[in-house]
């Protein structure tokens, strides 16, 4: 399939990609849990995986010049390959071109299956026999997954173009895979305060001040989104706590902040696009992919990373335990993981990549974007979620009794 | 009368059996045996042998009342909506019955999913609400209960309006022409006549709504903004949020139990109502 390709990455292409793009990748866990009742309710098969994924592939990806054709060396020592290799990951994530190149050059066929969010994933790979070899997991499922065997120890010696020299030292060794012994990082990204400047009059910066808000001056056009981590974390981080806090006390008032919101808010989704985009809601929390495409669309619209602090998050590529082609899982790694792809899987998903050397051979417009790539001294603040947060009984039990609240 | 049993016909029983065996019977029994573990601490499932998941099953108690005040009210509206509608598609529609007929069930045929989501653009604040807005009206519509009726009203209308229709297609006019020559007027016919003897359709139109709308995940999600929150909404939280399967199987059991003792009351209904029907089919 020869697509022409645009040699050079200018804004209106960026536009474009996320025009044509707009399903993030956390609102389809909306979309695809929805699909999943619709089918039920047809009785139809349930459209887990890459049936679901259906959204057009974009013919447009635009690599930047640098990055303009996927590296060919990987053949050279890799190991030999072949058959089919399952990959479970986040929709819209990978460049259609740079899997193409890796089929063309290992002759391994990828199977793309996409889940709406790394519990999602979880459930699959937890029963068992999922057939998946590939799965991206974010950062605070992956010691759980470690310790019940879920994932594979990588053995670096089957990555010979895998240099440890070459990534960001912040997503490195990180205490969810000391020694990255299990993960490697993909993309990483923030979660933030997303409004409309020309309906939210004041510069919000903080999450103290977004709590505030939300129920007050904007009551009726405020958004928070259906994921614990990220919204209780946000909101005890406005008050003061650790994002990661489970300390009953602090739930509790939390619980009791989050439940008295709730009537003013507008909704309470992970699709937090379509109404940032309608102006049904002005302000809102987002992740960095929703922030890149509505600023990139709505001038008005601000990303910001919160002065108190919050969530800074990491995928990673892990192989599956019960990996039914762990060769070609390695082979596929040893591939995507090279700094001129890696490069072009940013591109493609505008996440910022933990790569150095990949962030390095990017565009302009997409490095220097301080939405993808906030100035380092902005990350200070920011706390990766833990394995206790996203396993927590009080956490989970908190966020329902908050969502069922009147 | 009773037909003599042929030999054979449990054979013929074998494959549905089969199938009931393998897709309902053995999936309930997991969902049971899972119902009494407890949650890994990592998630998932960790085998035990404890009640203590049914004995915090009160904590969804309101979106349990949720489900059922909005399946109610939309059942209802289906009703009087679907009646109407049926009673003029069999008696008054005439040539254009196969016209609206095929206006009823030709968007069945279209994703549910694309359905609701075009409702969230129509009720969203570029739709609808900019039109009252130019009369002076400031609502919301979108993200509110009277959301997730209307999308509940919308969905399940055909499933309320096409056994009604059965039923009234199906009256003997004679009894209507009866009723009218021995003097009642057209209102005592209607109440005395057709409304018994649509009355089946009636109540199997009620559970068609009313079932599936209990189990309602989708329309909550996409029309009450995550912040009318039902059953359904509350188990997926719990596999694919909080990732406790026991109790989300404890919950689910309890709410097939539930919909039992629903379908075991609809079928006392039905006993009696038919067997009324065939006393004033005697008369």
């Amino acid at each position: 399939m020869s697509t022409p390709r645009v040699s050079r990455l200018d804004p209106e292409a960026i536009t474009r990609l996320a025009i044509e793009r707009r399903l993030s990748r956390r609102q389809f866990l909306a979309a695809s849990g929805a699909a999943a009742g619709a089918a039920a309710l047809a009785g139809c098969a349930p459209p887990t995986g890459s049936t679901a994924s259906s959204a057009p592939a974009v013919e447009s990806s635009a690599p930047s010049s640098a990055a303009s054709a996927p590296a060919q060396s990987a053949a050279a020592s890799a190991p030999a390959a072949s058959g089919t290799m399952t990959l479970a990951t986040w929709p819209n994530y990978h460049n259609p071109d740079a899997i193409a190149a890796f089929e063309q050059a290992s002759g391994v066929k990828v199977n793309l299956t996409v889940y709406g969010s790394t519990e999602e994933m979880e459930t699959k790979i937890r029963a068992g026999n999922s057939g998946i070899d590939v799965v991206v997991p974010s950062n605070y499922a992956v010691e759980g997954w470690v310790a019940d065997k879920l994932i594979q120890a990588i053995d670096y010696t089957k990555l010979p173009n895998f240099h440890r020299e070459d990534w960001n030292a912040r997503f490195m060794d990180q205490a969810f895979d000391k020694g990255n012994t299990h993960t490697i990082p993909k993309n990483w990204g923030t979660t933030g305060i997303a409004y409309r400047s020309e309906k939210v009059k004041e510069a919000v910066t903080s999450w103290k001040q977004f709590f505030e808000i939300a129920g007050t001056t904007y009551q009726g056009k405020s958004v928070i989104v259906d994921h614990q981590i990220s919204s209780i974390g946000s909101a005890a981080v406005g008050m003061g706590y650790s994002l990661n806090t489970i300390d009953p006390g602090e739930l509790g008032k939390i619980e009791a902040m989050l439940s008295a919101l709730k009537p003013k808010l507008y909704a309470i989704t992970s699709d937090v696009q379509p109404p940032l985009r309608n102006e049904d809601s002005w302000l809102s929390i987002a992740w960095t992919g929703d922030g890149v495409q509505v600023a990139r669309d709505k001038a008005d619209a601000r990303y910001v990373v919160a002065d108190d602090g919050g969530e800074l998050w990491i995928d990673s590529y892990s192989i599956a335990s019960d990996a039914p082609n762990a060769a070609a899982a390695y082979a596929f790694l040893d591939y995507i993981l090279q700094p001129e792809n890696a490069a072009l899987e940013t591109t493609f998903c505008l996440f910022p990549h933990a790569n150095d050397k990949a962030t390095a051979l990017l565009d302009p417009a997409i490095k220097d974007n301080e939405i993808i790539y906030p100035k380092p001294e902005r990350l200070t603040k920011l706390e990766y979620a833990v394995n206790a947060t996203y396993n927590s009984p009080l956490r989970a039990e908190t966020w329902a009794r908050i969502k069922a609240s009147a | 009368m009773r037909q003599p049993r042929r030999p054979g016909a449990g054979w013929l029983l074998l494959p549905s059996g089969f199938w009931y065996a393998l897709f309902l019977v053995a999936p309930l029994v997991v969902l049971a045996v899972i119902s009494l573990g407890v949650r890994s601490p990592n998630g998932g499932y960790s085998p035990a042998l404890t009640a203590e998941q049914y004995a915090s099953l009160a904590t969804r108690f309101t979106p349990f009342t949720n489900t059922i005040v909005l399946a109610f009210a939309g059942t209802i509206m289906c009703l009087l909506v679907g009646f109407p509608l049926a009673y003029v598609l069999a008696t008054r529609a005439g040539s254009w019955k196969t016209v609206l007929m095929a206006l009823i069930v030709i968007p069945l045929w279209t994703s549910f999913l694309i359905r609701t989501y075009a409702w969230m653009f129509i009720l969203g604040s570029n739709g609808v609400p900019k039109v009252l807005e130019a009369f002076g009206f400031d609502v919301q519509l979108l993200n509110t209960p009277f959301a997730v009726l209307l999308g509940i009203v919308y969905n399940y209308l055909p499933l309320m309006a096409l056994p009604i229709y059965v039923s009234l297609e199906r009256l003997d006019r004679s009894f209507i022409e009866a009723s009218r020559d021995l003097g009642a007027g057209p209102f005592a016919t209607f109440r005395q006549i057709t409304v018994p003897l649509s009355a089946p359709g009636v109540v199997s139109g009620c559970l068609l709504v009313f079932i599936p709308v209990m189990g309602e995940y989708l329309i909550p999600v996409l029309l009450g903004g995550g912040k009318t929150y039902f059953l359904g909404n509350a188990l997926a939280d719990l596999f694919l949020q909080s990732r406790n399967w026991p109790f989300g199987a404890a919950l689910g059991s309890a709410f097939v139990a539930f919909m039992l003792l629903v379908v075991g009351v609809y079928a006392w209904v039905v006993r009696r109502l038919t067997d009324q029907g065939r006393e004033s089919s005697l008369l």
